[in-house]
């Protein structure tokens, strides 16, 4: 098989710096699980419909399945394993086990994300307006009732 | 004191922070050493018998490791059933449907084994196929199967009382029909397996499954090694739903290959993969008919039912019944006759989903509300006068210890405002009902009890060990939950090791909603062993008898005198210091009838206790679109008791999510000559969080007298009712009955259409 070049790039991942060299056509994430061991993103259609591979690039929900990993140099990638810190989880993940917002956890990682992302743009966050912005992760299993309640329990906070 | 101080509470799941932070991993997260990536080649034919296959220039690609087809396996046959062993992991003479494997290679990297999938020259002769039930069956039709005339792979008879002396004293009599296509699973998780063999030639195989050991003993089977040697290992599992509890011929592909390659391999389903060549949903027809008295009584039931099964038998002779099983335990019919056929067609494999069988559910309850339109009784009370009852024996002769189905009925129509809204909502608003019961486990042969071992530490800690398995619903918990329970210790004190095979004993797996009765069962008795090996050593050193000692906190104490207590830690050093084994052993058997077998004898106790579950959807239809808003679903659901009440909660929101949304609006397959038009994520429209309704849960306890705690199942009842009750309340809204599902748009619009002119 004729070997594709490669390119050498830095990425930016949860605010560490990895040297990665890689093919043009490898998708970020490939590289965040392959390379770079962050299996935390999970893979559930490898077509941009589920969500499962979603992750922040400066602070906005993007698919990493439909991203090349050459075009993220430069940006702040946060991955799900980025968000506890000190061995404490974030809010919004204690919100997801609080309420009973994970069964088999599958989408649990992008979902999240997604979530977060939504209240860093607005804290306040009605029920709606929580719907849609969850809307393109798929859950097939809590019905979303108890994702939509932990979203609902930090806006409560916030308020 | 309160009773318990973790069951029946919210308890936070001991499994969900890992998959909150992405630390859990799944099948396809895991990494090994020198590891190769496995792909196979599918069948591009639906019929077609394989004249040759040459693998010589896909073993000489560079980065090749293992490239396996039939020659390689010894032509064995798996099937669930002896009589139904009929499918061969890599077929040697015919392939009989499009997307079964035919091959398979292990590369270096998955771009090395896609391009050694093209240089695997295989000549094919197509053969005539079949793909409708109807083609299926009729004469001169091609056939799949020597072993199955006519292409006929189950027929269960079940004939109860005297059915034409019931539609003789039948008031009114209805037949109907109705259809629905396949549906599928749609787990998060693609399929995955990872396989490795060491030096001793013991498999290590890791993949999602819903009873490992129901994977181990065809592996065993098929690679001729003993079961010791087999060890299915417990990994994060992405959903199940009904599926992934049978080998599949992904964990046998990836075994050989790893057994070739020396080497282990990981084979990673595409979406489209797992869609096409796991298990699909069967699709039905089914010819209800009906006889009632004056008051919607059932007096008779005559029922023929086809379910397309694809090409194989798989779990066949049980999906044949199932959907008969539910209907018959939710519904009184002392008169009843049951026609069940499974046939094959060259279509991908079906297997048992959590909302099996949907048009005959739907179809049984919607006849109720046609036929309560006759009579002028509304939908709720006609099953209220049909509802089964605690201490009634079903059709096929199984003892019914525990039944809410009245009070679920009844609870789900308070909290609807059922009476206030039935035949009063505004036009093309409307309201329906649907109830449904299911099993918790079945006879399952040898795998049919559960046994669990409890291990202490000095430090007052257990270890659990259990062959039950966690898809995701939060059994691991359940264990724990109960575990702990039992033994007055925190969840933090207790460990659990399960779903291993190597090391955890039989289990039925999470199949047949079986895991908290059986299981939960097994393990809770394992505790009450330690605990009484515990407070014989207690109660030695106090002086007093052991039936007035309570363990709570860590601590075993006087009940009458709490302030006299020792550790658990204490305890369990002086047993180790006297060489007393304190260790634990539980094991459960369920109550079913060992003689009652699904097509030679379906008679006789088939599950030691039912769930029985009510759901009311209320609806707005859109009829220029054929849009369907659903406002609201009310859930009720006796699951006997609650352990732990989110989760049981989450089990309904999820099964409406399920059953009722996806199932009854939106979700089926589409084909073209066999072939999966809509595989993908974007084919196969699943319910997003915009689209579900306000979801009220009412849990109805019946307090099982043998379930632990008194507690049966969760998962299922809501999910096939919820589809009924969608189906009731388009049908109530737009004034037409449904027979066909998913009830779509555009078979609304039809159907709005229809009734103009």
């Amino acid at each position: 098989m004729k070997e594709m070049k490669r390119y050498s790039l830095t990425l930016t991942v949860n605010n560490e710096t990895h040297a990665v060299v890689t093919p043009p056509n490898r998708t970020l994430l490939e590289v965040l699980r392959d390379d770079l061991q962050l299996t935390g993103t999970k893979e559930g259609c490898g077509e941009g419909a589920c969500g499962s591979c979603t992750v922040l690039v400066d602070g906005q929900p993007v698919r990493s399945c439909l991203t090349l990993a050459v075009a993220m140099e430069g940006r702040k990638i946060t991955t799900i394993e980025g968000l506890a810190q000190g061995g404490k989880l974030h809010p919004i993940q204690a919100a997801f086990v609080e309420n009973h917002a994970i069964q088999c956890g599958f989408c649990g990682p992008g979902m999240i994300l997604t979530s977060q992302a939504l209240l860093n743009d607005n804290p306040t966050p009605a029920e709606g307006e929580i719907r849609r912005a969850i809307s393109g992760n798929v859950c097939r299993c809590t019905g979303y009732a108890k994702i939509v309640k932990a979203v609902q329990s930090l806006a409560g906070e916030e308020r | 004191m309160e009773k318990f101080t973790l069951i029946g509470k919210n308890m936070k799941r001991i499994d969900t922070a890992a998959k909150a932070t992405g630390e859990a991993i799944f099948s396809a997260d895991l990494t090994l050493p020198r590891m190769l990536i496995g792909k196979a080649l599918r069948s591009p034919y639906p019929h077609a018998r394989i004249v040759a296959i040459d693998t010589s220039k896909a073993e000489r690609l560079p980065g090749v490791k293992a490239v396996i087809t039939a020659k390689d396996m010894c032509g064995d046959k798996w099937g669930v059933f002896r009589y139904t062993q009929d499918q061969q992991f890599l077929p040697t003479e015919k392939v009989r449907y499009v997307g079964e494997e035919v091959a398979a290679v292990a590369a270096i990297d998955e771009d090395t084994a896609l391009q050694a999938l093209t240089l695997i020259d295989v000549q094919y002769e197509a053969l005539p196929s079949v793909f409708t039930i109807d083609d299926a069956i009729a004469a001169g039709a091609p056939q799949l199967h020597d072993a199955y005339p006519n292409n006929i792979n189950v027929h269960v008879k079940i004939d109860v009382g005297d059915i034409e002396k019931g539609f003789n004293e039948s008031y009114l009599v209805r037949e109907d029909t109705f259809s629905a296509p396949e549906d599928a699973y749609f787990q998060g998780e693609p399929y995955a397996v990872v396989a490795q063999f060491d030096q001793a030639g013991n498999l290590e195989i890791w993949m999602p499954n819903a009873g490992p050991h129901m994977k181990a003993k065809p592996l065993s089977n098929v690679l001729k090694i003993p079961l010791n040697k087999v060890r299915v290992r417990k990994i994060t599992i992405g959903g199940a739903f009904g599926g992934r509890s049978e080998i599949s011929p992904a964990d046998v592909i990836c075994a050989f290959l790893a057994r070739k390659a020396l080497r282990p391999v990981k084979i990673v389903y595409t979406r489209e993969e797992n869609t096409v060549a796991t298990r699909q949903a069967h699709a039905l027809v089914t010819k209800i008919k009906t006889g009632v008295d004056r008051e919607g009584k059932v007096l008779a039931r005559d029922i023929t039912c086809h379910m397309d099964g694809g090409a194989y038998s798989s779990t066949g002779p049980i999906a044949t019944s199932v959907p008969f099983l539910c209907m018959e335990q939710a519904y009184r019919m002392d008169n009843v006759r049951y026609n069940g056929y499974r046939i094959l067609t060259n279509k991908p494999i079906r297997g048992m989903y959590r909302v099996h069988g949907r048009a005959f559910a739907c179809g049984i309850d919607i006849q109720l509300d046609m036929i309560g339109a006759a009579l002028g009784i509304d939908p709720l009370t006609m099953r209220l006068r049909n509802a089964r009852q605690t201490g009634d024996y079903t059709p096929t002769k199984s003892y019914v210890a525990s039944c809410g189905m009245t009070e679920s009925i009844v609870k789900a129509g308070e909290k609807s405002g059922w009476k206030e809204k039935f035949g009063k909502l505004p036009p093309y608003h409307g309201i329906g009902i649907g109830c449904n019961s299911v099993q918790t486990g079945f006879p399952m042969g040898i795998r049919g009890g559960s046994q669990a071992f409890i291990k202490l530490n000095e430090d007052g800690g257990i270890t659990v060990i259990t062959g039950i398995v966690d898809n995701g619903q939060g059994n691991d918990n359940m264990v724990v939950q109960i575990a702990a329970e039992e033994l007055g210790l925190t969840p933090d004190d207790v460990q659990l090791i399960s779903a291993d095979t190597e090391v955890t004993p039989s289990d039925p797996g999470s199949y047949a909603m079986c895991e908290t009765f059986i299981g939960g069962n097994a393990v809770r008795l394992a505790a009450q062993d330690v605990k009484k090996k515990l407070f014989r050593i207690v109660a030695g050193e106090f002086g007093i008898g052991v039936d007035n000692l309570t363990a709570r906190d860590r601590k075993i104490f006087v009940t009458e005198n709490p302030e006299k207590s020792m550790s658990i830690a204490k305890a369990v050093r002086i047993a180790l210091s006297r060489n007393e084994s304190i260790s634990g052993e539980g094991s459960y058997w369920p109550n079913v009838d060992p003689k009652r077998e699904w097509v030679k004898n379906p008679y006789g106790q088939l599950s030691e206790t039912f769930s029985f579950g009510t759901v009311i959807a209320e609806v707005k239809v859109d009829p220029e679109t054929g849009q369907v808003e659903v406002l609201e679903v009310t859930a009720a659901q006796d699951v006997g008791f609650a352990l732990n009440p989110q989760v049981i909660e989450g089990q309904f929101e999820g099964g409406v999510a399920m059953g009722g949304q996806g199932g009854m609006l939106s979700e089926f397959l589409q084909w073209h000559e066999g072939r999966v038009l809509n595989p993908t994520q974007f084919g196969y429209l699943v319910p997003l969080a915009i689209d579900m309704p306000k979801i009220n849960n009412i849990i109805v306890e019946t307090i099982d007298p043998n379930g632990p705690y008194g507690a049966k199942e969760a998962g299922m009842s809501v999910a096939m009712s919820a589809a009924q009750a969608y189906c009731g309340a388009i049908s109530n809204a737009v004034g037409v009955y449904f027979h066909d599902y998913p009830i779509t748009p555009d078979k609304i619009v039809k159907a709005i259409e229809e009734k103009r002119n």
